[in-house]
């Protein structure tokens, strides 16, 4: 298998369901790896590449709800579909507020379960595509001059050269030659390319 | 207080006094007015002043009179007249009159003062009376209080325990449905799951035959497993009291018919209650017993719940019957069985209700065999069903 491979996680302290879910999963093509206990999943190295986790919410030691805050805390962006015994609620509210991805009652039928599986790599990988994609950017726009920054904050704030030039108290010519220099160095194909990647560089870093 | 009534007995023995002072005066001013004409009759007249004084007046005024009374005799009336002096000759009568006089005086006084100390022994006594009844009263009423207080008490001691037993059962019955619910769904789930897997790989282009297998496996270990977590809680409901004791059905049914009075009020059931007359006794555990006839008047009550057109009546009837047997009739004129319900009605899980656990009364039907009788259903003729079951008698008697 490759690295990029997506992987799906299951953590459920049932041996029986855990064979089950984990059979279930790879027969449709995909990895799988289980975990009889969030603090087991916590202590493993996960590879980076697509992935989501089906998670018991009623566990002994660290319940499901737990593990989802952890990971949330911690910066962990994977999307979660829980499954449980006894759907209240109450729980299940919590667990969406907190961006769970799919709350399943047990017992789940395996269709609902590979559908929600599907939609939580899918929803990985745009997200991680979206990431790469920002830190790519990052980079770029990293690689620039303080100057330079300056001058980029305010061509992309829709102002002309010439105000830019008032505003920073340089000359026009200065101006065009750093902004000619921002849009080699973070390859921006026109100035509408620049201004979608500085705010995609806003959103993500918000995020 | 005390003062105004010194003051008053002070101006009343001032009173009683001059009173004396005043008949005596009389009895001297009639005496010299009839003295020519009658000879001398101070003796008659004196005298009665005396006894007057005495007893209007008391000792004091008695006393007074005496003296002024013998002053004024020996004065007006004994020679030589006109000064206090007295001839021997006149002296024996004259002690006579002072001795007379003296006697009269005391007696009076003393009968006076027996009389007076038996009034007051008397007032006394009214007074001690009266208080007496008025405390008796008191004590009467605050005994009668207090039994009502008791009655109270234990009315609401009653009402509580019921309501308590009540309670208890129904938590027992919620807690136990939540713990089933878990233990049994878990196998279930598992069952699923691998279940789905199993028709997963034999569904792929290639089937894998072994890992289809594998899942079909562990299927069955999970069905496996459900089935025995069933037959633990059905053991662990009967088995858990095995305390089996001599006791009078007709009092078990009797407790539980006061247990669902409740629920009977409320969904306007009338619990009609025929009891055999002479007090069967069986030997089983009165919870377990309690919990069946609970389970069936439940069920009948529950059955009656969606007929209007006529009244809802739950009969509940204890019989002795041939062959040594008790039996236990809950009757009601609900919806009846059909007979798909009928033939499925003893197996776990299964129920008609939305709510309902189904294990009621697959776990009546366990009590009651391990007491050794027999729990079945049938059918009335006319309406609704009759849930029965017999347990051997203890008490060696047969109709």
């Amino acid at each position: 298998m490759k690295e990029q491979d997506p992987i799906v996680f299951v953590i459920d302290d049932d041996r029986m369901i855990r064979d089950g879910l984990q059979s279930l999963i790879r027969s449709v093509g995909l990895r799988v790896e289980t975990f009889a206990s969030a603090q087991d999943f916590l202590g493993t190295k996960r590879p980076d590449t697509p992935a989501c986790l089906v998670l018991d919410v009623r566990m002994p030691g660290l319940s499901g709800l737990d593990l989802q805050l952890k990971l949330r805390d911690a910066g962990i962006p994977i999307p979660v579909i829980f499954i449980t015994g006894h759907g209240d609620i109450p729980m299940s509210v919590r667990a969406m507020k907190e961006g769970a991805h799919e709350f399943l009652t047990k017992p789940v039928r395996g269709q609902d379960l590979l559908d929600a599986v599907q939609k939580a790599l899918a929803s990985d990988r745009e997200l991680r595509q979206k990431r790469r994609e920002a830190n790519e950017i990052r980079a770029r726009f990293e690689s620039l001059t303080p100057r330079e920054k300056e001058v980029l904050e305010l061509v992309v704030a829709g102002l002309l050269n010439k105000q830019i030039a008032d505003q920073l108290r340089m000359s026009e010519l200065t101006v065009k030659t750093h902004r000619a220099h921002v849009m080699e160095k973070t390859q921006a194909e026109s100035l509408a390319h620049l201004v979608r990647m500085s705010e995609k560089l806003k959103t993500a870093t918000r995020k | 207080m005390g003062r105004e009534i010194d003051a008053r007995s002070g101006v009343h023995s001032v009173a009683r006094y001059a009173l004396a002072l005043v008949l005596v005066t009389l009895a001297l001013l009639i005496s010299l007015a009839f003295q020519n004409s009658i000879g001398n009759p101070f003796w008659f007249f004196f005298s009665a002043a005396v006894i007057l004084s005495t007893w209007l007046g008391g000792t004091g005024p008695g006393w007074l009179a005496v003296i002024y009374s013998t002053l004024a005799v020996m004065y007006y009336f004994m020679p030589p007249l006109h000064s206090f002096a007295i001839t021997p000759r006149e002296l024996p009568y004259f002690v006579t009159f002072v001795a007379c006089q003296i006697g009269v005086t005391q007696l009076i006084s003393w009968r006076r003062q027996t009389e007076e100390a038996l009034r007051q022994a008397r007032a006394e006594l009214e007074v001690r009376v009266a208080e007496r009844t008025v405390e008796l009263k008191n004590a009467n009423q605050a005994l009668l209080r207090r039994m009502d207080e008791q009655r109270r008490t234990e009315e609401m001691l009653q009402a509580t325990q019921a309501e308590l037993a009540r309670a208890a059962r129904i938590t027992t019955i919620g807690e136990l449905t939540a713990s089933i619910a878990h233990e049994v769904n878990q196998p279930l789930a598992a069952v699923v799951a691998n279940a789905d897997a199993c028709v997963a790989w034999l569904a792929r282009e290639h089937p894998d035959l072994a890992e289809a297998r594998a899942a079909a496996e562990r299927a069955t270990q999970g069905a496996t497993r459900a089935s025995d977590v069933i037959a633990r809680i059905r053991s662990l409901i009967t088995k858990a009291t095995p305390e089996k004791l001599r006791v009078q059905i007709n009092q078990i049914v009797e407790q539980t018919a006061i247990l669902a009075e409740g629920q009977a009020a409320r969904t306007n059931v009338a619990i009609d209650l025929e009891l055999s007359p002479d007090s069967p006794i069986v030997l089983g555990d009165t919870i377990q017993l309690q919990q069946v006839i609970l389970n069936l008047v439940m069920n009948g009550i529950d059955a009656m719940s969606t007929v209007n057109d006529q009244p809802r009546t739950l009969t509940l009837r204890s019989e002795r019957q041939d062959g040594g047997h008790i039996r236990v009739v809950v009757q009601d004129s609900g919806i009846g069985l059909t007979e798909e319900v009928k033939s499925r009605l003893f197996e776990p899980f299964f129920t008609t209700r939305s709510k309902g656990m189904g294990m009621g009364l697959s776990i009546s039907r366990s009590i009651i065999e391990a007491h050794g009788g027999r729990l079945w259903a049938e059918s009335n003729a006319s309406r609704g069903a009759t849930f029965q079951f017999t347990l051997p008698s203890e008490d060696g008697r047969a109709s």
